[in-house]
């Protein structure tokens, strides 16, 4: 009788295995589910390339108007999606129960986010970039415009559809295709907090932008964003590794300018396709942790010539240390090859901190003499690399000093001493035979 | 330099066509290429026949002759669904469909089948669908098979129970016990009812039809309405059908409207505004990204040139100028256009009818003057284009918007095309502009005297090297003007000085007339500058969306020396910290380890310690000298035994001495020093108590 049973909740058990598997977890960091929060449903047909890209990654899409009453992120405490997508810039309230501070907590469980804005964004999306670091353009009706590096159109005049190739440079976030043509940008820019060191700026404006209304004289007063201090696309990511995208364009990610040709002012070369597709791609890549996600496993460390961890350690012992590093590549775990991950021997502030040298198989190995102060001390891996996940791992081990019998016996300096103690007995044993029985 | 340029190239660019919205081109080439990548067909036919109805449409009013050979899997998957008894409505009308494009080669016995039942499920038919489906399947058949019998008898009684769905705002609702009504079913009713009037014999009585027109007219009533001019059919309600965009509902309704226009042979009278509206919609929606929604797209628009062709004005300039004498000044009239072109189709991107494109009115723009000019475009029969060939006078470089208008030829055109009235066009045009008399200069502040002053070369390259102290000014000044001399205000004029540690300070250059001048009082800016000395890079941007050399150059540098801060003096803000510098490896730390005790060479100690057993040999040559002697040792057994064991006893406490230094421990040391000294405590008190005896004998004897 129990066997028919045990059988069937097995079948039950398999059944369910492979949806547990296909969502999110630390194994496989790559998200599946994400909810899009549109303006307008047309923008799923006019922005259709940018979608079908994220489906044919496997990504499981699920559209909803902003003002929808049904939106919901969160069910019975769980999350159901593990990236939100708002193209839905003039949205100034969401439907449902999300808000600013859900999608803030979205983001703080370690949820990835991208968020477009555009002329005119709401002050919602506003606040949602303002908590990420990014201050867009307080004015409502300024763009980004630029009379130095604008992509030559046949019928856009006012220089706002803006040529931008000033990528930041990093092959994680970005993907190891240099990408060669220039991205077509039109909305509004923002300026990065410089007292937050999780914003990056993802594409930068050229020198000679500025940030305005087009159609209006500048009044007396110089405009509060110019330069390379303009940011067109901005990325985060926070500490607990959930990505933010923040873009404040809308049409970058439209149809319309994937396929658009693209011909910066002042450059003779013309590109048949604009950068945008590469560049949404890949950016989103990294957004959806297919890239860039490291872990790192197996920290070990012992005494030279011994295999075995010890519980504590002597001043001045020799010892080994290592570690293996793996990244995510989409689909599984491959090697990480760096030759910039350090180890800190640390009691308070470090006092070792060595470069790891690698095998080119995720293996990270080092050795060092310990120092001599006992003490409670940590092995640190704090690893902080352009567009990676941080790594902060620590373990912990005492160092003890000597013991009494450790330390060094028949010091030559001291024979003289040893000397004149046993010359002085052998003399009183002499004398204690000579005194006694001489006659 | 720039006045040496022989000839001035002025580039007159478009922004935007009606009504200053972005340009919406007709149905181009890049529909037909999205069209071929969306509808390409897995393994050489479609998922479905719907699918298959859907490509076919889309290529054929796109005019793409046939790329991927399907026609034979096609036929016989429509010859299939045909003869099937078990195929739902739906099926038999889209293989009926894909039929009257392909022209399948089909057996008449099948069809007749198909007849029977679509007349069978038309009798029993009570939701909009079932009517639409069998209604739609019977005129597909008359239309592709002369010889079947498929005129209704009983037309009116159908007409009025499909009539029966409708509401008053002239939406339909699907059936008759759902209570919700949609644009996207009055759009299926409309074509369902034009299949009635198609098929009735005898005619349907024109009193239905004058309502039906009503109808028509309501839903129009109830059209969405964009800022710009875009009309279109939303869809409020979320049915069984799942959510129908407005892009799909709108194609709906127009299929209607176009379908009962064909039945009727009636003009509907349709406002020319709303259908220009909706053509604009369908445009606007650019190159969709789905095959259904390039479908409705595609399919809406050719509907739509049936019941008005609907006239698309796309404007382009591309003028040269020539400047042959630069000196000389110049007069608006120089101004020759070699092209100024607008070309005029239908949405489909057909040609239009002759007509002639007028420029009606120039603004200049962001003011409401107007010069009225009543100008007629050359039509230009080669390239299809109406060209402007003389540009107006007084116009110059700057932003204007131009005002065109279509006029019929013929004025039987204007009821069957809708052209939109007068366009507006948001026309920039560039030029290069001059630059000159640019100047740096110090001033001293007290008397404004000249202290340094360097000519500067705009556009080029400059270096100049100044200095100055806060009691001194920067003085920047150039001039700009047009070709034509007058002057121009660009949108962007700034000075940026940038401080060594990447403080940005930034201020716009004013002008009065040409001239544009700036004066930095650096005694008003000490607070500004956060009284930081040392070197600021100069640096100028002079842009316009209408100069043709915007430019962003650095002037150089000027050293400048102010006072220092004092106390309350407000902190430089933070700067931001280079991403690339931020992370990265750390310096590598080392533990310095406490060095080693100073010792003494091994030698000295050797030699200290041949020292120190120096007094131990003299020790042992003094007993020898002396004639030490051990003659007064016990004689007999016993003492002897214990003088033996007291002396043995003595050497095991050095000798546990000496194993104590080397490898003892002090517990185990004093442990055996006890058992050993209570030993030595007896033997000792013997041998000592025998020796005292010995020698009290001797004293006494």
């Amino acid at each position: 009788m129990a066997a028919p049973k045990f059988a069937f909740l097995l079948l039950n058990l398999i059944s369910i295995l492979p949806l547990l598997v296909s969502s999110f977890s630390v194994d496989r960091p790559t998200d599946r589910r994400i909810l899009v929060l549109l303006d307008d449903l047309s923008l799923k047909s006019s922005h259709s390339l940018f979608f079908s890209s994220l489906k044919s990654r496997g990504f499981d899409l699920d559209f909803k108007l902003a003002d929808d009453p049904a939106i919901a992120v969160k069910r019975y405490g769980q999350y159901m999606y593990d990236g939100l997508i708002l193209l839905s810039p003039s949205t100034e309230r969401f439907g449902g129960s999300l808000d600013v501070e859900g999608v803030l907590d979205f983001v703080d469980s370690g949820h990835d986010l991208i968020v477009a804005a555009d002329a005119n964004a709401s002050d919602l999306i506003r606040n949602i970039a303002a908590e990420c670091g990014v201050d867009f353009d307080e004015d409502p009706s300024a763009v980004v415009v630029d009379h130095s590096s604008y992509a030559v159109s046949e019928t856009e005049g006012d220089h706002t559809l803006i040529a931008a190739d000033d990528f930041i440079q990093s092959d994680v976030i970005l993907g190891n295709k240099k990408i060669e043509a220039p991205v077509l940008f039109k909305g509004i820019g923002h300026s990065l907090n410089p007292a937050n060191s999780m914003v990056l700026k993802a594409l930068s404006a050229s020198p000679s932008s500025y940030s305005t209304n087009p159609s209006s004289k500048l009044s007396s007063q110089p405009p509060s964003l110019y330069g390379t201090a303009i940011s067109l696309v901005s990325v985060v990511q926070a500490r607990n590794a959930a990505r933010i995208m923040i873009s404040g364009s809308l049409d970058m990610f439209s149809n319309r300018l994937f396929r658009a040709g693209v011909q910066k002012s002042g450059s003779l070369n013309k590109y048949e396709k604009s950068g945008n597709e590469q560049f949404i791609t890949e950016l989103s890549k990294w957004i959806f942790h297919e890239r860039g996600h490291l872990k790192a496993v197996n920290l070990r460390h012992n005494k030279v010539g011994e295999s075995e961890e010890p519980s504590m350690y002597r001043i001045n012992d020799d010892l080994e240390f290592s570690v293996e590093i793996f990244e995510w590549s989409g689909s599984s775990w491959v090697p990480h090859v760096s030759k910039d991950v350090q180890v800190q021997f640390y009691m308070m502030s470090p006092y070792v901190l060595k470069t790891l040298s690698t095998n080119g198989k995720g293996l990270y190995h080092t050795s060092f003499k310990v120092p001599d102060v006992y003490g409670v001390f940590q092995f640190k891996v704090e690893y902080q690399k352009l567009g990676y996940t941080s790594l902060s791992l620590s373990k912990q081990i005492p160092v003890r000093p000597f013991k009494h019998n450790e330390y060094e016996r028949f010091i030559t300096t001291a024979f003289p001493y040893y000397g004149a103690s046993f010359s002085m007995m052998a003399g009183f044993f002499i004398f204690s035979g000579v005194y006694l029985y001489n006659k | 330099m720039a006045r040496d340029l022989g000839i001035l190239i002025i580039a007159v660019l478009v922004l935007a066509a009606t009504c200053e919205s972005a340009v919406l081109s007709p149905v181009s080439e890049s529909h037909r290429s999205a069209a071929l990548e969306l509808f390409s067909p897995a393994d050489g036919s479609y998922g479905s026949l719907e699918e298959t109805y859907e490509a076919l449409k889309t290529f054929k009013v796109l005019g793409i002759e046939k790329k991927h050979d399907i026609r034979t899997s096609s036929c016989a998957s429509v010859a299939d669904t045909l003869k099937s008894t078990s195929s739902a409505l739906k099926d038999f009308v889209d293989a009926l469909r894909v039929n009257s494009i392909l022209k399948c080669e089909l057996n008449s016995e099948a069809v007749r089948g198909t007849q029977s039942r679509f007349k069978d499920s038309l009798n029993g038919a009570n939701s909009l669908i079932d009517f639409y489906y069998s209604i739609g399947g019977l005129v597909l058949l008359k239309e592709q098979m002369s010889e079947v019998d498929v005129n209704l008898g009983d037309a009116d009684r159908i007409f009025r129970s499909i009539k029966a769905l409708g509401q008053s705002d002239g939406r339909w609702r699907l059936s008759s016990n759902n209570p919700e009504s949609s644009n996207n079913a009055a759009g299926i009713a409309l074509e369902a009812l034009a299949g009635v009037i198609s098929l009735a014999t005898p005619q349907i009585g024109n009193s239905l039809i004058t309502t039906l027109k009503n109808d028509i007219l309501k839903l129009f009533d109830g059209i969405e309405r964009y800022d710009d001019g875009t009309y279109y059919f939303d869809e409020k309600h979320v049915g069984a059908r799942g959510h129908q965009s407005p892009l799909s509902s709108s194609a709906s309704v127009v299929r209607g409207i176009a379908a009962v226009a064909a039945a009727t042979s009636e003009t509907l009278n349709l406002p020319g505004e709303k259908i220009l509206g909706l053509a604009k919609f369908f445009l606007g929606v650019g190159v969709p990204g789905s095959a259904q929604d390039l479908y409705h797209q595609i399919d809406a628009l050719s509907y739509l040139e049936n019941i008005r062709q609907v006239l698309w004005k796309l404007t382009f300039f591309r003028a040269l100028y020539n400047k042959a004498h630069p000196d000389l000044k110049i007069y608006s009239s120089d101004l020759d256009f070699v092209a100024a072109l607008v070309r005029v189709s239908t949405v489909l991107g057909s040609p239009a009818p002759t007509l002639s494109v007028r420029l009606m009115q120039i603004f200049v723009s962001g003011s409401k003057d107007a010069s009225v000019i009543d100008q007629e475009l050359k039509f230009d029969a080669v390239s299809g284009m109406h060209v402007l060939e003389t540009l107006p006078k007084n116009i110059d470089v700057g932003s204007y918007v131009f005002s065109f208008e279509v006029i019929f030829h013929n004025p039987e055109h204007k009821k069957t095309y809708v052209s939109g009235g007068r366009t507006r066009v948001l026309v920039h045009i560039t030029g290069v502009i001059k630059i000159d008399n640019a100047e740096i200069v110090i001033l001293d502040g007290d008397r404004g005297s000249v202290e340094t002053q360097k000519k500067l070369k705009l556009p080029g390259d400059n270096t100049v090297a100044l200095s100055a102290n806060h009691l001194q000014k920067l003085r920047l000044s150039f001039d700009l003007s047009t070709p034509f001399g007058n002057a121009f205000k660009p949108h962007q004029a700034f000075l940026k000085l940038r401080h060594e540690n990447g403080i940005d300070h930034i201020f716009l250059v004013g002008n009065s007339g040409k001239k544009f001048e700036i004066i930095l009082d650096f005694l008003g800016l000490v607070e500004k500058f956060f009284y930081l000395s040392g070197r600021y890079n100069i640096q100028l941007t002079v842009g316009d969306a209408d100069m043709e050399n915007s430019f962003l150059q650095p002037l150089g540098f000027v050293e400048l020396d102010l006072p220092d801060a004092p106390e309350k003096a407000t902190r430089p803000p933070p700067q931001a910290v280079d991403p690339y510098s931020r992370y990265g490896p750390k310096a590598e730390i080392t533990h310095i380890f406490r060095a080693p005790e100073k010792r003494p060479a091994k030698e000295l100690s050797l030699t200290f310690l041949g020292l120190i057993l120096v007094p131990f040999f003299g020790f042992l040559a003094g007993l020898v000298q002396l004639g030490a002697n051990l003659k007064s040792f016990p004689k007999s057994t016993v003492p002897s035994t214990f003088a033996i064991l007291f002396h043995l006893g003595i050497a095991a406490v050095l000798a546990l001495y000496a194993l104590f230094w080397l490898k003892l421990d002090l517990f185990t040391t004093l442990k055996a020093l006890g058992l050993l000294g209570m030993f030595l405590m007896f033997v000792g008190h013997k041998t000592l108590s025998h020796l005292a005896s010995t020698s009290s004998k001797l004293k006494s004897v």
